[in-house]
C-alpha cells in the first residue's frame, strides 16, 4: 500500500513549506494492494533531529495540537484532511529537515520532507540561513537591473503617499515585504526574509559577512565571499550607511529607539500604536547616515527590509497581544473615512492594482503582487483591509505563509 | 553657541531611553526651552519626532533650533535627526517638506563639517539640483568645497549625471588620496565607457585588493561576460591572491552558468587549492560548496 500526502492541499514539492499557522493537509491512498478493507488506520507523524524544525497535527480547522495524528482513511483513493503546523519554537534551518511519515501500523506507507519556514532574527540565523538570503537576495538584484529594481522603484518619492500618507503605512508594508519575500523563495524556496531588532545589538548581522560593516565615510565593506559585494542600485555600486553619533550596531541598540515593550505599551488602539511610525520606525532609519535615512532611497540599502521586517513583527506582535485581526473591529485600524486613496480598508494598494494617474503616482512598478505556491492570500492586488488576518485566525484563506520566530498562532 | 545653563538634576531623565509618555506638545515645549539641558531637549524630540509636525508653529520651532547657530551643534544634530525621521511619515510631514528642504539648502554651508555633510546627503537623496551644483563645483575648486572629495562623489552617486562621471574621471587621474580614487571607481562604476579601464584594474595584481573587488562588482554590471571570462582566468592563475579568487568565485557561483562551469574541467580542478591548504576558513567553505554544486 501507498498513500499520498499533500501539503497546502498540494501535491507539488513546491507547497511544501508550512508555519506556525496550520496548513490545511491531505491524505489518500494511491495504491491499495495488500489491503482488503474499505478502510485503513494511518498514523501521521513529524520526525526531526533535535536542532531541526518540528511540527504537530490537528485532524480539523479547530482543536488541540497534538504530536501525531491516528486517520482512517478509505482505500478506494478518496481524501481525508488534516492539519499541519510547526510546533511553537522549532523552526526549521533547512529545507526539508521534516518529514512527515504515514505509516500503517509499523509499516511506513508514505512521506514527505516539508519545512517549518519562519521569519528569525537576522541576528540568530546560522551560517547556511544567511548565505541563502544573501545569495537569493543579491541574485533578486543582479546587475542592479534584476527583478529588485521594482522594489527599489516602488519605495520613492513617487509613492510616498501610498506608503507612507496614512494608516495604511502598515499594511503597504507587509505586502510590500510578502512581495519581495516571495520573489526570494521563486530563487530559493527555503529564504524566509529575517529581521533586524533595532533595539537590540546585533554582532551577527553587522559583518562583512551578512550585511556589511561601515567605513566613516559611510561606505559599506562585504567580504570577499559575499555576494552583496555585487549589489548595484540605481546604475550605482555598493551600499552607503554610516551609523551616527558614535552608535555600535554591534554592541549597542539604535540610541532613543523605541524599545519592543515601550513600542506595544503605545495603546490597544491602532491609531496609538501607529504612531510608531515616527519612533520607533522613523527614528530607526535615522540612526543612520546613507540611503537607508531617506524615503527616497532607502530601498537602495538591503538592511532596509530587515528593518521592515521587524517593523512588521512588532504590528504582528501588537495584533496577537490585543487580538487585533478583524478589521470590521474599530480598534484593528484607523478607518476614518476622510483617509486617503489606499489608505481605507476596501482600498486597493499602490502599485500591485496597477493604477496610475489622478490621486495614484504616474506609475506602478512591478505588477501584480507575486503568488506563493502555498497559500492564496492576500491576492494579487490586496486590499488594505486584506493584510490583517495574516494568520487566518478568522478566516482560514486569509492566512499569508509567512509567521515569526517569536509570534505565536 | 549657546551657554549651558545650570538646570535641577534629574539623573532619571537621563537615564531613561525613549518613552511613549511624552506628549508631542510637551516634547516640542521641552525641546525648543534652552533653560533644559541639551540632552534633555534631544531626548524630547528623539523620543517624539512627529511632534513637529502638530503644527505650522511647532515646526518652525524646531526648524528654527536647526537654523540657529548659536545653539550647539548637538543642539542642531538632533533637530535635524527627529525632522528627518518625521519625514518618514508622509501623512504629518508632506506640508511641510518643502520648508524643511528650504531650510537645509540654508545651512549647506554652515560651519560645522558634521552638519554640512548630514545636510547635503539628505538633499542629495532628494536628488536637490542646488546640492548636486554645490558638490560638483567643490570638486572643480577645492577651495569651495563644503565635504572632502570622497564624500562629495560618494552624495554625487545619488543622482548621477555626466558631470558627475567628468568629475570622477578627473579624480582617478589625479586622486588626492585614496578614499577619494575609490569613491570615483565606484561611482563610474555606470560608466560604460570606464569598462576597460575595470578590466585591467581587475586583472592588475599590484593593484589594491579592494580596487579590485570594485573594478569585479563594476564589471560585472557593465560587462557581466567580461567579468566571467576574468573570475575564470583568475582563478586558474596560480599566482593570483585568495581574496580575488574567492571573488572570482562568488561570481561564478552566483551568476555564472551552471552548465558552463560543470563542464569546464580545468576550472573545477583550479578551486581545489582554495578548497584546502592555508586558505581561510571562509573561502574554503565558499570553493567546497562551489565544488559540491558543480561537482558532485
Amino acid at each position: 500500500m501507498n498513500v499520498e500526502l499533500q501539503i497546502n492541499n498540494s501535491a507539488s514539492p513546491v507547497a511544501r513549506f508550512v508555519s506556525w499557522t496550520p496548513s490545511p493537509c491531505r491524505v489518500r491512498v494511491t495504491n491499495p494492494s495488500g489491503v482488503t478493507t474499505a478502510t485503513v488506520n494511518l498514523t501521521i507523524t513529524g520526525v526531526s533531529a533535535a536542532s531541526a524544525g518540528a511540527v504537530v497535527f490537528r485532524s480539523g480547522a479547530a482543536g488541540v495540537f497534538s504530536n501525531s495524528l491516528t486517520l482512517s482513511i478509505p482505500t478506494n483513493g478518496s481524501s481525508v484532511p488534516f492539519f499541519v503546523a510547526g510546533r511553537f519554537g522549532r523552526p526549521s534551518v533547512n529545507n526539508g529537515d521534516v518529514t512527515i511519515q504515514a505509516r500503517n501500523g509499523a509499516t511506513l506507507v508514505g512521506s514527505v520532507q516539508v519545512m517549518v519556514r519562519i521569519r528569525k532574527n537576522a541576528n540568530s540565523l546560522t551560517t547556511g540561513e544567511r548565505n541563502r538570503f544573501v545569495s537569493a537576495f543579491a541574485q533578486l538584484n543582479n546587475q542592479g537591473l534584476g527583478r529588485f529594481t521594482d522594489f527599489r522603484d516602488m519605495h520613492t518619492f513617487a509613492g510616498d503617499l501610498e506608503a507612507h500618507g496614512g494608516p495604511a503605512f502598515l499594511p503597504w508594508h507587509r505586502a510590500y515585504l510578502l512581495d519581495l519575500e516571495r520573489e526570494l523563495q521563486a530563487i530559493d524556496p527555503s529564504v524566509s526574509l529575517p529581521y533586524w531588532r533595532f533595539d537590540q545589538p546585533a554582532p551577527n548581522l553587522f559583518t562583512p559577512d551578512f550585511i556589511g560593516v561601515s567605513d566613516s565615510l559611510g561606505t559599506v565593506h562585504f567580504s570577499n565571499t559575499n555576494p552583496f559585494q555585487f549589489w548595484k542600485t540605481d546604475g550605482v555600486q555598493g551600499v552607503n550607511r554610516r551609523p551616527l553619533n558614535g552608535w555600535n550596531p554591534n554592541t549597542q541598540p539604535g540610541p532613543s529607539v523605541r524599545t519592543e515593550a515601550q513600542t506595544l505599551a503605545l495603546g490597544a488602539q491602532f491609531p496609538a500604536f501607529r504612531t510608531m511610525q515616527g519612533n520607533p520606525h522613523g527614528t530607526a532609519h535615522t540612526r543612520w547616515g546613507g540611503s537607508i535615512s531617506s524615503i527616497n532611497t532607502a530601498a537602495k540599502d538591503p538592511l532596509f527590509f530587515l528593518l521592515h521586517c521587524n517593523v512588521d513583527r512588532l504590528w504582528a506582535k501588537w495584533q496577537r497581544q490585543n487580538g487585533r485581526f478583524n478589521p470590521a473591529q474599530a480598534a484593528s485600524y484607523d478607518s476614518n473615512p476622510g483617509n486617503r486613496i489606499g489608505h481605507r480598508l476596501p482600498d486597493t494598494m499602490w502599485p500591485w492594482n496597477g493604477i496610475t494617474g489622478g490621486q495614484r503616482p504616474p506609475t506602478a512598478p512591478g505588477g501584480t503582487l507575486a503568488a506563493s505556491p502555498c497559500v492564496s492570500a492576500p491576492g494579487l492586488q490586496p486590499q488594505v483591509q486584506s493584510t490583517l488576518d495574516y494568520q487566518g485566525l478568522l478566516n482560514a484563506t486569509s492566512r499569508m505563509a509567512f509567521d515569526y520566530d517569536d509570534v505565536q498562532f | 553657541m549657546a551657554k549651558k545653563r545650570k538646570v535641577a538634576k534629574r539623573p532619571k531623565w537621563k537615564k531613561r531611553r525613549a518613552s511613549p509618555k511624552v506628549s508631542a506638545r510637551r516634547a516640542v515645549s521641552i525641546a525648543t526651552n534652552e533653560r533644559r539641558t541639551d540632552e534633555q531637549r534631544v531626548a524630547a524630540l528623539a523620543d517624539s519626532p512627529l511632534a513637529a509636525c502638530e503644527n505650522d508653529q511647532d515646526l518652525e520651532a524646531v526648524l528654527n533650533v536647526l537654523r540657529n547657530k548659536d545653539e550647539s551643534i548637538k543642539m542642531r544634530l538632533g533637530a535635524l535627526e527627529s525632522l528627518q525621521a518625521a519625514s518618514f511619515s508622509a501623512d504629518a510631514f508632506g506640508p511641510y517638506r518643502g520648508d524643511y528642504f528650504a531650510t537645509l539648502r540654508k545651512i549647506a554651508d554652515d560651519p560645522d563639517p558634521e552638519l554640512r555633510q548630514r545636510v547635503l546627503g539628505i538633499l542629495m537623496r532628494g536628488k536637490d539640483g542646488f546640492a548636486q551644483k554645490k558638490l560638483l563645483e567643490g570638486l572643480k575648486n577645492p577651495d569651495k568645497a563644503l565635504v572632502p572629495p570622497e564624500k562629495a562623489l560618494q552624495l554625487l552617486s545619488y543622482d548621477v549625471h555626466a558631470e558627475a562621471y567628468s568629475a570622477a574621471r578627473a579624480i582617478v587621474k589625479k586622486p588626492p588620496n585614496d578614499d577619494a580614487r575609490r569613491e570615483a571607481l565606484r561611482l563610474l562604476a555606470a560608466d560604460a565607457s570606464s569598462a576597460p579601464m575595470f578590466e585591467k584594474l581587475l586583472r592588475d595584481k599590484n593593484e589594491l585588493r579592494e580596487i579590485r573587488q570594485i573594478s569585479a562588482s563594476a564589471l560585472h554590471a557593465l560587462k557581466p561576460e567580461k567579468l566571467q571570462e576574468h573570475a575564470r582566468k583568475i582563478l586558474l592563475d596560480n599566482s593570483d591572491y585568495d581574496d580575488i579568487k574567492a571573488t572570482s568565485l562568488t561570481a561564478l557561483e552566483q551568476f555564472g552558468e551552471d552548465q558552463a562551469i560543470g563542464d569546464d574541467k580545468a576550472l573545477l580542478k583550479s578551486v581545489d587549492p582554495l578548497s584546502a591548504g592555508e586558505a581561510p576558513t571562509k573561502y574554503k567553505q565558499s570553493a567546497r560548496r562551489f565544488l559540491g554544486k558543480h561537482r558532485p
